[in-house]
């Protein structure tokens, strides 16, 4: 028999945050990545469904007085209602909540963390002037004096509100994935496409989120968007995935533990996770039930494929918090 | 001489014997709790059996100088001090864990009162001109504290003709941490 040669290491280190892997974030911070990107593609959504109707006509039909249909009203208020819920766990996860105002002392370009801060600073207003706007025929009801005022200055100015919040959306959705993606130290986070693969993750959980609260008349164009950016997140997972696969040992090896990994999530492996319930129930059998739908086949239960949908969001989050944090750090 | 000192650490693993000695006075000196550590030793064997080697190293922050750890934290409380070394500003630490994601060397860890922690350097040491606690009581004589702006003699001696590495150099970091290889021959 051939002699093995070995390299083995032994540590006293004790840290539990790093070891036996890192340790740092757990159920909070996908969560917030997942409402994130939900916010950030909800923001899109509204915002291009308000200028596309304002400006060329196209859309479900306006429910007058210039509020737009009913799905637009109710993904504008529920936009920077999630942001605020994630941005809740966000900060759960501090070690030390109470010094969050520290985040604002400073800013620091090179930190995504601090531009973060800052970007989720810059939402709200124009996120909730928005939502205003949207339901100013609900809000004028109430009478209330500086209300009234807000919407009486700035209700000229939607569309323009519209198109800059389209861009913030598209901000706070790539954010969720540079957020990760940053940390070179972290092989399967360490990939730029991470941005992109959050922000239609996001716009596609939106998409189907509109879908499961819209009225039947305005169902059909939430799903023509969801079919479309799931087809994009798949060939962004693909990419993903790729470019993994073919980078340095580091890289190749991360995306192996995460697509072929038998760590344990909640029972079952990180493999069967990724292909089962993230790309073939939260990707391919939805975007085949839209499909279908689409082309006329009666489907007997149709919140299933948008209910499939935000828990394949969900899940991917989960799945690329946890797998980037259980294996090793950088070689 | 340069006036800006820059201080990291020689470690000559060659007489190191992996007595701990260096763990257990950094966690008296710097109150680190239970069930932590600011620094911890490592045994790496390697080779084929009979040709088989070790090397015992005492290891901790590296004090880099393009620390990822001060790149990504977002309230300036992971920051480079005067002397070279880098450190943690506790009442600006919101313990958002970011440098310990950043950080190749998984040197962090979070204290229990709620900020990230690590070594300092003895800092509060050094600028009484003491050595690190973890030098001081290092009984082979295997740690020392090196001002690499004003290396003296004795430090260019022990370095000189050796094989040194640092650790994850290709990660870009600059560690202030040189290690004399176990490897070297005796006598070199």
């Amino acid at each position: 028999m051939l002699a093995t040669a070995v390299n083995e290491i032994v540590s006293t280190k004790l840290n539990p945050n790093v070891v036996p892997h890192l340790h740092i974030w757990e159920w909070h911070i996908p969560l917030y990545l997942f409402l994130g990107g939900i916010a950030g593609g909800l923001l899109v959504i509204t915002s291009i469904m308000i200028v596309l109707k304002r400006k060329f006509g196209i859309g479900p039909r306006d429910q007058g007085d210039g509020c737009p249909c009913l799905a637009v009203r109710i993904g504008s208020i529920l936009s920077p209602t999630l942001l605020g819920i994630g941005m809740l766990f966000l900060f759960l996860d501090l070690a030390h909540p109470l010094y969050v105002w520290a985040f604002y002392t400073t800013i620091q370009p090179t930190s995504p963390m601090s531009a973060g801060s800052w970007i989720l600073l810059a939402f709200f207003p124009l996120a909730i002037l928005q939502a205003m706007l949207v339901n100013k025929r609900q809000l004028r009801s109430f009478n209330i004096e500086p209300v009234n005022k807000v919407i009486d200055w700035t209700e000229n100015h939607m569309t323009i509100v519209a198109l800059v919040n389209a861009h913030i959306g598209v901000g706070i959705g790539i954010y969720t994935g540079i957020l990760l993606s940053f940390f070179s130290a972290r092989p399967l986070w360490s990939s730029s496409i991470l941005g992109m693969l959050f922000l239609v993750s996001g716009i596609s959980a939106a998409a189907a989120l509109m879908l499961l609260l819209a009225p039947k008349d305005e169902k059909p164009v939430y799903s023509m968007i969801d079919a479309n950016a799931i087809w994009i997140e798949i060939m962004t997972v693909g990419l993903f995935v790729l470019g993994g696969l073919t980078g340095s040992a580091n890289t190749h090896g991360a995306m192996m533990h995460l697509v072929t990994g038998d760590v344990n999530l909640a029972g079952m492996s990180y493999m069967f996770w990724f292909w089962g319930i993230f790309v073939g129930a939260g990707l391919v059998v939805p975007l085949l039930l839209e499909f279908l739908e689409a082309a006329g086949v009666h489907i007997k239960f149709p919140n299933v494929a948008p209910v499939m949908v935000l828990l394949g969001g969900l899940v991917l989050r989960f799945l690329i918090v946890f797998a980037g944090q259980t294996y090793h750090t950088f070689m | 001489m340069s006036n800006k000192k820059n201080y990291g650490m020689v470690i000559d693993t060659r007489v190191c014997v992996g007595c701990s000695a260096c763990v257990y006075a950094c966690k008296q000196e710097n109150h680190v709790p239970e069930g932590y550590c600011r620094d911890w030793v490592v045994q790496e064997t390697g080779g084929e059996y009979p040709k088989l080697t070790m090397e015992n190293r005492s290891e901790r922050c590296q004090h880099c100088e393009n620390a990822p750890c001060v790149t990504y934290c977002p309230t300036r409380a992971s920051h480079y001090a005067e002397d070279g070394t880098v450190q943690i500003n506790r009442s600006l630490c919101t313990g958002c864990k970011a440098c310990m994601a950043a950080c190749p060397y998984d040197a962090r860890y979070v204290h229990p009162e709620g900020y990230v922690d690590k070594c300092s350097l003895c800092k509060h040491r050094i600028e009484q001109g003491l050595e690190t606690a973890c030098v001081s009581i290092c009984p082979t004589g295997s740690l020392h504290l090196v001002d690499f702006n004003n290396m003296d003699q004795k430090t260019k001696t022990l370095l000189s003709g050796k094989v040194v590495y640092r650790q994850k150099e290709h990660a870009g970091t600059e560690p202030g941490l040189q290690w004399i290889s176990a490897s070297n021959k005796h006598g070199a």
